[in-house]
């Protein structure tokens, strides 16, 4: 085991400790079962398959790395530890998650445990996320629901606010006691007035249980639901005792990468027990690790910018480091939709703030045509700066930003560009480099790329990416620096492992040889970058073995990047595939086919718990998270989902087919008229062509 | 009947003459013959509509009438002006570069910064020497750093939970493990509940804004952290300050704001304390029981931040109530961070369950921020328990404490102004005599300062005595840091965000002391600090 002491091993090259992934990974190359188990249980099936008649040439997916194998129920429960497999509910296929509905064959060696990250070897379900070269963006119009729906709406809101108001009027008189906390009591203002909560308190809690349901295990293709009981109509909960595993289709996973097993996990375990799970301090005072230098190193090279910075939360990285490039006399344009993190940081800023309408390139042009005329308010003296924030991909709406068009009115009104790639980053592009990637724009053309590590790198905090004096001036002003915490090892190796396995990594030496090179070049010009640079945008390539920590050793698998690559291309056709079924099917959905947000609206208020019932009763439990005012429009409450790389075609049917059901109860079915739909059975037949249709 | 009709047929007459003409003249506007069009086919089509579409007109147009947001436009500052000269202007206009580089002495700091290599700890090891050194910088009080049960239990929870939540509290991103280490803070300070943020630094920041409005009232120390200047701006409640760590002046601005309301009959709003345990700046403790005492006598809800408190000292490290032994229930919202008092990530706020659901919907880096991962969650709960086991590791820390004291409080170059039993440690440089006086009058004195003034000016020439006076320190104190590092001895200089804060505050070295180290070993490693300081103090003479 490695030593407690200081590992002297780090930076210089080591001799490899005698680690367990070490051990699978050298299992890895020999592409040999790990178990006993596995190997026979692979032998049985290649004895199946030789003897059954339908033998298409199954397609195995790229050489994964193997230890635990699940291929079979009787093997899941010998290798799958986890304490839940002895629960007589949870460890049955009841729900019809446990096991892949294809049993694997001999070929198809799977790294990864299936309710964690789904089985799926089809390459016909695969689609990359790339903007077709020299097209505009489709401009995005919402579509509306018919007048009954509207008015429908409009009427139970104003059920719900008027008999909200009776219950406070009568329950103010007949039950005091239960008003205490909003009343002035002892010369003590309330510390929130029963007007200030009346939302909360009348509205919310109705469907409360659609909110913050504790979940256990992994947040990956399926989760665990701790499940609750509330015997006070949502006053408070009681824990049954019991667990549901549902199918996950609301966790921020993109790339599949919320895993406990597999060459990530492994990593982070390693750094673990190397480097204990904090660096003690800030940045700037002692608590700045050679692990934060690698990383950042690695991050800025994924993103193409010159310099990364790490921050230890995704919310504090636009709320500590916007302050520190704005300031008064500085005007920041933002998008109507932006993060409340933006809008934290901007108002700490001091800088004036303008709004744009969503995504509406016209209304951002007058709006700067205005405000560069007109100067600052009152004395009309030219801004210091302008900076416009915009996110790449907008988690409520599944937009994606208009960047060729805002990067054009950039080289026009000279502002300075900072995007919000949260979402976007990884989840976008034939390289999961984002929104940049994905249109073909050299990220250069933009001045700041902030993003986090939350989502589809499955880890959590956040970077901010630019020049490097920019960065080593946030560094030094940003508010993390001197005083947050430093983000912790098992995190930043998390980021390490999954950014690199997502890049491929490159051997040391053997640098740009030939092998790597379909990938070094892509060559896209719909829009020509910044004049300084290039025409053409180079993508970077791999990363070089030699910028990873030695200790970290990924599997063949990750290390090649064609794991990385697989679900890139899983989660392109998943997205896709959800949202076009969605719409054949009848629904009304927002957002870009290839955003992994798939926003469905609902509309009507009393609909949102009953479709969140609804999909989770059922036979095979569906979770999702629905949003209402205040995060969306008043009316425009919706469910989102947000697939991931983990799911599998099949995952998405399972989707599918339970919207269908549901959408025809609640009718919710208003998007196209009842002869253009597509019954469920014919999507589902024609995912391929729906998850790879160009189509916006 | 013949009659009426004759005497209403010019009245008819009259109405069917005034109706035409309206009709002609409503012909004659342009456009009118789409809307009409438009009217009729949808009347046609669903006559709710045309009602629907009456209503939703009335309501914009008195929409727009009350609109705030375009209200600039048409504003008397307004200028209005032709397309080409807004296109000149545009051409015309330059911003300020993004960035402005650092200065040199900025860059050569940030140069300066150690790296350490592998985990760090006691002992860890420096990237510039490749050597270990004796560390009195990081925060690792209690020594949690490298517990091999801790890392243990850490891998357990990543072969169980995974690395990342992917999602946030209200969003399946509640984990078992959040609510056990919720649950365990609440228990080891002996409040009703506890909410859990993903990074410390951020907790205050989010828990202000949460409750404070526009319109309440706060009264915070002057010298109080980075995060609750922020916090307080953020909330644009109004605040007054008090003197540094003086209860007597909280007294007297705590009396004033009541006078003022007695003159006003104002109507009641919501009133807070807000001050630290431990503060952040320069060490110093305030007096708990009398803080207790005021918030009681004039009705003022308290907002502790025991960052660096909890954890910290306290016979098993539960911060100042423990220490001055009040009840924890008797500070309305009670903040620490698991990140400096138990070595993992992210902080709390403990307090009632009122407050603390309230937060669950209204705090922003709550609401908005994915929740932390499960295994940094597990690692608090673990360093809670050893805490709550072994109290002889807060005996160790306080002899180290006093240790360090006994030799640091002998040294005649330096000032400090911590409290003795604060294992944080800042050290000033002793004034000169010369400089003395000009340093004690700088104190501003006036007792109202705006939220929204956040950007320190330096107007007088004393200030920009003080200032030039400050960075002169800094570069000694800077001299000092660098030798130690060179002696294996990590110190560092307290960084700040220069020309941000509130109130600039004095340059010092910040130790940070740990169980961890024996006490020969916090004796030694003190020494190196204390001839570093002799021999560069020394030689401004």
């Amino acid at each position: 085991m490695p030593s407690k002491s200081p590992s002297p091993m780090a930076f210089t090259k080591p001799a490899q400790s005698p680690s367990i992934f070490k051990k699978r990974s050298a299992s890895a190359l020999s592409s040999l079962p790990a178990s006993a188990a596995s190997y026979l249980s692979a032998l049985s099936q290649a004895d199946a398959r030789a003897r059954s008649a339908n033998n298409n040439s199954p397609t195995s997916t790229p050489a994964l790395s193997l230890s635990s194998s699940i291929t079979s129920s009787s093997e899941d429960t010998i290798l799958h530890e986890d304490d839940y497999m002895n629960d007589p509910v949870l460890g049955s296929n009841k729900d019809g998650l446990l096991l892949p509905s294809r049993p694997p064959t001999s070929e198809q060696v799977f790294s990864t445990v299936h309710t964690e990250f789904g089985h799926c070897a089809s390459e016909e379900y695969r689609m990359t996320s790339q903007h077709p070269p020299g097209k505009p963006l489709a401009v995005h119009v919402p579509k509306d629901p018919p007048y009954y729906i509207l008015l429908s709406t409009y009427i139970s809101y104003l059920i719900l606010i008027v008999l909200g108001h009776v219950r406070d009027f009568v329950g103010k008189r007949l039950n005091p006691g239960s008003y205490k906390h909003l009343m002035p009591r002892d010369g003590y203002a309330p510390l929130n007035s029963d007007f200030d909560s009346f939302y909360t308190r009348r509205l919310k809690t109705r469907m409360d249980e659609c909110f913050s349901q504790p979940v256990t295990g992994v947040a990956g293709r399926t989760i665990l639901l701790l499940d609750r009981i509330s015997p006070d109509y949502n006053h408070s909960y009681v824990f049954t005792g019991s667990r549901t595993r549902a199918l996950n289709i609301s966790s921020y996973n993109y790339l599949g990468f919320a895993q406990a097993r597999g060459g990530c996990a492994d990593a982070v375990e390693e750094s673990i027990r190397r480097y204990g799970i904090s660096t003690l301090g800030s940045r700037l005072e002692a608590g700045n690790s050679d692990l934060h230098v690698v990383s950042e190193a690695l991050v800025a090279k994924f993103v193409g910018m010159e310099d990364a910075l790490i921050s230890s939360m995704g919310f504090a990285t636009n709320s500590t480091f916007i302050p520190a490039l704005v300031s008064k006399g500085c005007l920041v344009i933002s998008d109507e939709f932006n993060h409340a993190s933006i809008r934290f940081g901007v108002r700490i800023s001091g800088a004036n703030v303008r709004m744009f309408k969503h995504n509406d390139m016209k209304s951002l042009e007058s709006l700067l045509r205005e405000v560069i005329s007109q100067g600052q308010p009152k004395t009309h003296r030219p801004w210091k700066k302008i900076l416009v924030i915009v996110e790449g991909l907008y988690s409520m709406e599944g937009t994606l930003v208009n960047l060729p068009a805002i990067v054009e009115l950039k080289k026009k009104y000279k502002f300075y560009l900072f995007v919000d790639e949260a979402h976007s980053i990884g989840a976008l592009g034939p390289h999961g480099r984002g929104v940049a990637d994905y249109f073909g724009i050299n990220p250069r053309a933009i001045d700041i790329l902030m993003g986090t590590f939350t989502k589809s790198f499955g880890a959590a905090g956040g970077y901010i990416a630019g020049n490097k004096a920019l960065i080593d001036r946030l560094r030094v002003y940003g508010h993390s620096g001197p005083y947050a915490e430093a983000m912790t090892p098992p995190v930043l190796t998390q980021v390490i492992a999954s950014m690199a396995s997502i890049m491929g990594l490159k051997p040391s030496g053997a640098a740009g040889s030939g092998s790597t090179s379909e990938q070094l070049l892509v060559p896209r010009g719909s829009v020509p970058p910044a004049q300084a640079l290039d025409d053409e945008y180079h993508h970077p390539g791999p990363a070089p073995a030699s910028s990873l920590p030695a200790w970290i050793s990924l599997p063949a698998a990750l290390s090649s990047g064609a794991e990385g690559r697989t679900r890139l291309r899983r989660l392109a056709f998943n997205a896709r595939y959800l949202h076009h079924g969605l719409r054949k099917l009848g629904f009304i959905t927002y957002g870009h086919p290839t955003s992994p947000i798939v926003p469905l609206l609902i509309f009507n208020p009393g609909k949102m718990n009953m479709f969140h019932r609804l999909m989770k009763e059922r036979q095979t439990p569906i979770i999702v998270v629905v949003v209402a005012y205040p995060a969306t429009p008043l009316v425009t409450s919706r469910v989102r989902f947000c697939v991931s790389a983990a799911h599998t075609k099949e995952d998405v049917d399972t989707v599918l087919r339970a919207c269908d059901e549901i959408g025809d109860v609640l009718d919710l079915k208003h998007g196209i008229p009842k002869r253009e739909r597509w019954s469920i059975e014919e999507v589902v037949r024609r995912a391929v062509e729906l998850g790879t249709s160009e189509e916006e | 009947m013949n009659t009426t009709s004759t005497t209403l047929a010019p009245l008819f007459t009259f109405l069917e003459y005034s109706l035409t003409t309206a009709q002609t003249t409503f012909d004659k506007l342009p456009g009118s013959a789409v809307v009409l069009r438009y009217v009729k086919s949808s009347h046609q089509n669903d006559p709710g509509r045309t009602l629907l579409e009456l209503i939703l007109f009335l309501f914009a147009i008195r929409t727009l009438l009350q609109s705030r947001t375009r209200a600039d436009r048409n504003g008397k500052h307004f200028i209005q002006f032709s397309d080409k000269e807004i296109d000149e202007l545009v051409d015309e206009w330059t911003p300020e570069p993004l960035e402005t580089p650092l200065t040199p002495d900025e860059a050569s700091d940030l140069a300066a910064v150690p790296v350490i290599v592998g985990p760090n700890g006691p002992k860890p090891k420096l990237a510039s020497t490749g050597k270990t050194a004796t560390n009195l910088a990081s925060f690792n009080f209690a020594g949690l750093a490298g517990n091999e049960h801790i890392k243990q239990r850490a891998i357990e929870t990543l072969r169980k939970y995974g690395l990342g939540s992917c999602g946030p509290p209200g969003f399946y991103g509640t984990l078992d493990v959040h609510m056990d280490l919720e649950h365990d803070i609440a228990d080891f300070l002996g409040t009703e509940a506890a909410i859990l943020y993903s990074q410390g630094f951020s907790t205050i920041s989010s828990v202000i804004p949460a409750f404070c409005k526009r319109g309440d009232i706060i009264v915070a120390d002057r010298a109080v952290n980075f995060a609750i200047q922020k916090g307080i701006q953020i909330s644009r409640s109004t605040v007054r300050w008090y003197n540094h760590n003086d209860l007597n002046s909280l007294e007297e601005v705590l009396n004033n704001i009541d006078k003022e309301r007695k003159k006003r009959r104002g109507p009641l709003t919501r009133r807070f304390i807000i001050t630290e345990g431990i503060f952040q700046k320069d060490g110093a403790m305030v007096d708990l029981p009398k803080l207790i005492e005021l918030k009681y006598k004039y009705k003022y809800r308290l907002i502790l931040d025991e960052s660096y408190s909890f954890g910290v000292v306290g016979r098993t490290g539960r911060g100042l109530t423990e220490l001055y032994n009040v009840p924890a229930s008797k500070v309305d919202m009670l903040l620490g961070s698991c990140a400096i008092g138990l070595a993992s990530c992210g902080g709390f706020c403990a307090g009632s369950q009122i407050v603390v659901d309230h937060q669950r919907i209204n705090g922003p880096s709550f609401v908005f921020s994915a929740s932390m991962p499960a295994l940094l969650a597990v690692g608090a709960s673990e360093g809670i328990n050893i805490m709550r086991n072994t109290p002889s590791i807060f005996e160790a820390l306080q002899e180290n404490v006093r240790a360090a004291r006994a030799i640091l409080d002998r040294i005649d170059c330096i000032t400090i102004p911590s409290h003795p039993a604060s294992p944080v440690i800042h050290i000033y440089v002793r004034p000169q005599p010369a400089a003395g006086g000009l340093l004690s009058a700088s104190v501003s004195t006036s007792s109202h300062v705006s939220a929204s003034v956040h950007h320190v000016t330096f107007p007088s020439a004393k200030e920009a005595m003080k200032q030039a006076e400050y960075e002169a320190e800094e570069r000694l104190l800077q001299e000092v840091v660098e030798d130690c590092l060179a002696q294996g001895v990590i110190v560092t200089r307290a960084k700040r965000l220069k020309g941000q804060e509130i109130s600039e505050a004095r340059p010092s070295i910040r130790l940070a002391l740990t169980a961890a180290l024996t006490k020969k070993e916090t004796e030694k490693a003190v020494g190196v600090l204390k001839s570093a300081l002799v021999k560069v103090l020394s030689k401004r003479r």
